[in-house]
């Protein structure tokens, strides 16, 4: 009994700690969104503003990218369903040795790195197209058709999984009766099978357009010199980081729970009616409709535009400026301290002019980096933050704030 | 010829010619045209030189193995140990994280299978799923977020006097292992999950009778059955991190490369799609490779794999 609660115990506080490192990533990225600090973080906050959503919507390529990946995106649901449920009828129909061939190859594009998609994808249809001679404005150089193939190839595995272990629940007895009482093959297919499979489309082509909109590996190399919403996304990220991803990830997490939240809904409202029929929260028509999933699919967007609404109406920029300002105030103060500092060491040494140098030692300024008096401040000071101030008097400081030298000391 | 003969009649026979024809079609159509071709292609690509386009099929196109003696020797002579390195590395620190996975997956996969139950068991489903809805590139932004040098984790540490100066995380490649662990767990757990599910309650249960600890519970009675389960998550895991390419290029230290780093800069900064196709074949085979040498010794069927 004791190790029983020992277990019990060590399993939550596992579970908290493993949820912990799911949710914490995301939960600080969360946060940054709202920091008008211009690199991502939490400390030092600044104000809290909307700002970078406006930004984030700002952004010509990243906003015609998702165009691309929308279209890329439906037509992968419309050509890897039909193709992963051809598969797992296929398989459903084979014996166990033929079987396991026709699984091993059709699983392998799950397994081969994305890359190596991506680039068979465009050296084959490339020979394709000198094959019978097309120029380069043919469908065979178009990044969004050549990422089309090379998306499908793979994600049509995924709906394949998803339809084998639906197909395994199916009693093919269903198909034998509806065959016995008359139906041609062709009629006992989309009367039976297919309604029976219509869940398992339905989270197929969900997963499928999802693993598309995703996908960078096997994209990055299909679509050519164009851009999708993930390889603008990630040429952003590499050349450099603002908290307007953040303000993308709370749109994206924001838009996952909600989905979340609706299914559980759709997920307990049919188990309950199934099990106990019409019963507690499901008796009286008002309850009923309350927690019906498009009730809570309507609150949850309701109340999320009205976040929106409010918060595009906020407006940071009295805070922004009052943080300028104390940088400013700040950056002066530093200033006068090393011209006194500078006047007091050429009298002392004429040649000690050293310090001076860009990014040597950020100590130059001596008593002013004191952590007790100027800490908080002098972390708010590296250039990216403060554009302004910089460019009203940039030569003073040499490289002395470049953020790679003060940054780190806080 | 015959046998797929019958299939194909025992199919009409069944949904209808129709659908027979359909199927069989989008099969075909699937596994050449989408899989085996393409590859071939890659293949006989990299056999080839790197020529300006007016003199492709010319006289001087003819098969070679330059590609792949450049990844064996490099340009001059002795051996080019810092291609090899980077493909070593790439498979060492796939096998890590690929282990960093099942550790921490392992048990969170029992707990979800045999102690979790009802309200808690379904948070926990949507829980494990939510941040792999997640975009891979905001993930990896995360991470730089989140290890960077004023990030939250040298914030803490600082903050509790663990360490005085901010640790160069990005450099010691602690962010991208973290990441990458962090985009598969998913899939680890799930795969876990499957195999431990299928365990009867009642072995735990007699285990505990007989009077065995609980780690010779885990050991002898549930680890068995999750063998299968731990193969496959770790097979996909290990290729999935091998194949990675986004989290390396935004959270890889400066002076470490991922191998299909390597394939993007010989196709996107050297423009030698050849040597690229070259690398990446080799990149294919070396993963087939080692995950039919995993399957080996774990002796687990590919019919296992994403189940």
């Amino acid at each position: 009994m004791n190790r029983a609660i020992g277990g019990g115990l060590f399993s939550l506080g596992y579970a908290l700690l493993f949820f912990l490192f799911l949710f914490g990533p995301l939960i600080i990225m969360v946060i940054t969104a709202f920091n008008s600090s211009a690199f991502p973080r939490i400390v030092p906050w600044e104000c809290f503003t909307t700002d970078w959503f406006g930004v984030l919507f700002a952004n010509q390529r990243l906003m015609t990218g998702l165009w691309a990946s929308l279209w890329i995106g439906f037509a992968v649901v419309a050509l890897s369903v039909p193709l992963g449920l051809a598969g797992a009828l296929a398989l459903s129909d084979l014996g166990p040795k033929a079987r396991a061939a026709l699984y091993g190859t059709l699983i392998t594009p799950i397994l081969i790195p994305g890359v190596v998609i991506g680039i068979s994808t465009i050296v084959f249809w490339g020979a394709v197209a000198r094959g019978v001679g097309a120029g380069y404005d043919s469908p065979f150089f178009n990044g969004i058709f050549l990422t089309l193939l090379g998306q499908v190839s793979f994600i049509a595995s995924y709906t394949m999984l998803i339809f084998i272990s639906r197909l395994q629940r199916f009693d093919p007895l269903l198909t034998e009766a509806a065959l016995d009482l008359g139906a041609t093959p062709g009629q006992a297919f989309r009367r039976i099978l297919l309604p029976f499979m219509k869940p398992a489309i339905g989270s197929a082509a969900f997963i499928a357009f999802l693993a598309s909109f995703e996908n960078y590996n096997t994209t990055v190399f299909t679509i050519l010199s164009g851009n999708t919403f993930t390889t603008a996304l990630a040429s952003k990220v590499r050349l450099g980081t603002d908290p307007s991803l953040s303000a993308l990830a709370v749109i994206i997490i924001a838009l996952t729970l909600i989905g979340a939240m609706v299914r559980e809904a759709h997920a307990r409202r049919g188990e309950r009616l199934r099990r106990s029929g019409p019963s507690g929260l499901y008796a009286s028509p008002l309850t009923r409709t309350l927690v019906h999933p498009a009730t809570i699919f309507v609150a949850l967007a309701g109340f999320a535009a009205f976040l929106a609404w409010q918060g595009s109406r906020h407006d940071a920029s009295v805070c922004r400026a009052n943080i300028l300002r104390e940088k400013q105030e700040m950056q002066e103060r530093l200033l006068r301290e090393q011209q006194e500092r500078m006047h007091r060491l050429q009298q002392q040494a004429p040649a000690a002019a050293a310090p001076q140098a860009p990014g040597n030692n950020p100590s130059p300024f001596g008593g002013a980096f004191n952590p007790n008096t100027l800490a908080p401040p002098a972390s708010t000071i590296p250039a990216p933050a403060a554009p302004p101030p910089a460019s009203a008097n940039p030569s003073p400081f040499g490289g002395a704030f470049a953020p790679g030298s003060l940054a780190p000391k806080q | 010829m015959s046998a797929l003969r019958r299939i194909f009649a025992g199919m009409a026979s069944r949904h209808g010619l129709g659908v027979a024809f359909f199927v069989a079609g989008a099969v075909l159509v699937w596994i050449f045209v989408l899989i085996v071709l393409p590859q071939v292609a890659m293949l006989d690509f990299s056999l080839r030189h790197n020529l300006p386009r007016s003199e492709i099929g010319g006289p001087r196109d003819v098969y070679t193995l330059d590609n792949y003696r450049y990844f064996l020797f490099g340009s001059g002579s002795g051996l080019n140990t810092l291609d090899m390195g980077v493909l070593v590395k790439t498979f060492a620190a796939a096998a890590f994280v690929t282990l960093i996975d099942i550790v921490i997956c392992y048990p969170i996969a029992f707990i979800l299978a045999h102690s979790a139950t009802g309200v808690g068991a379904r948070l926990m489903i949507v829980g494990l799923i939510v941040p792999f809805w997640i975009n891979d590139i905001l993930r990896a932004f995360a991470f730089r977020v989140l290890f960077g040098a004023t990030g939250v984790v040298n914030g803490i540490g600082q903050a509790l006097g663990l360490w005085d100066t901010p640790v160069d995380f990005i450099r010691a490649d602690v962010a991208l292992y973290s990441a990458l662990a962090y985009t598969y767990v998913l899939m680890m757990v799930f795969s876990i999950y499957g195999a431990v599910e299928t365990l009867d309650r009642n072995q735990i249960e007699a285990a505990r009778d007989m009077g065995a600890s609980w780690w010779r519970v885990h050991w002898r009675v549930v680890l068995p059955v999750a063998k299968p389960g731990i193969a496959s998550g770790a097979t996909m895991v290990f290729m999935l991190t091998a194949g990675a390419l986004a989290a390396p290029q935004i959270l890889g230290g400066p002076s470490n490369l991922w191998f299909t780093q390597l394939i993007y800069q010989w196709f996107n900064d050297a423009g030698d799609w050849q040597r690229g196709a070259a690398y990446s074949t080799i990149l294919l085979i070396a993963c087939l490779i080692f995950v039919f040498l995993t399957m080996r010794v774990f002796r687990v069927s590919i019919g296992a794999i994403g189940k």
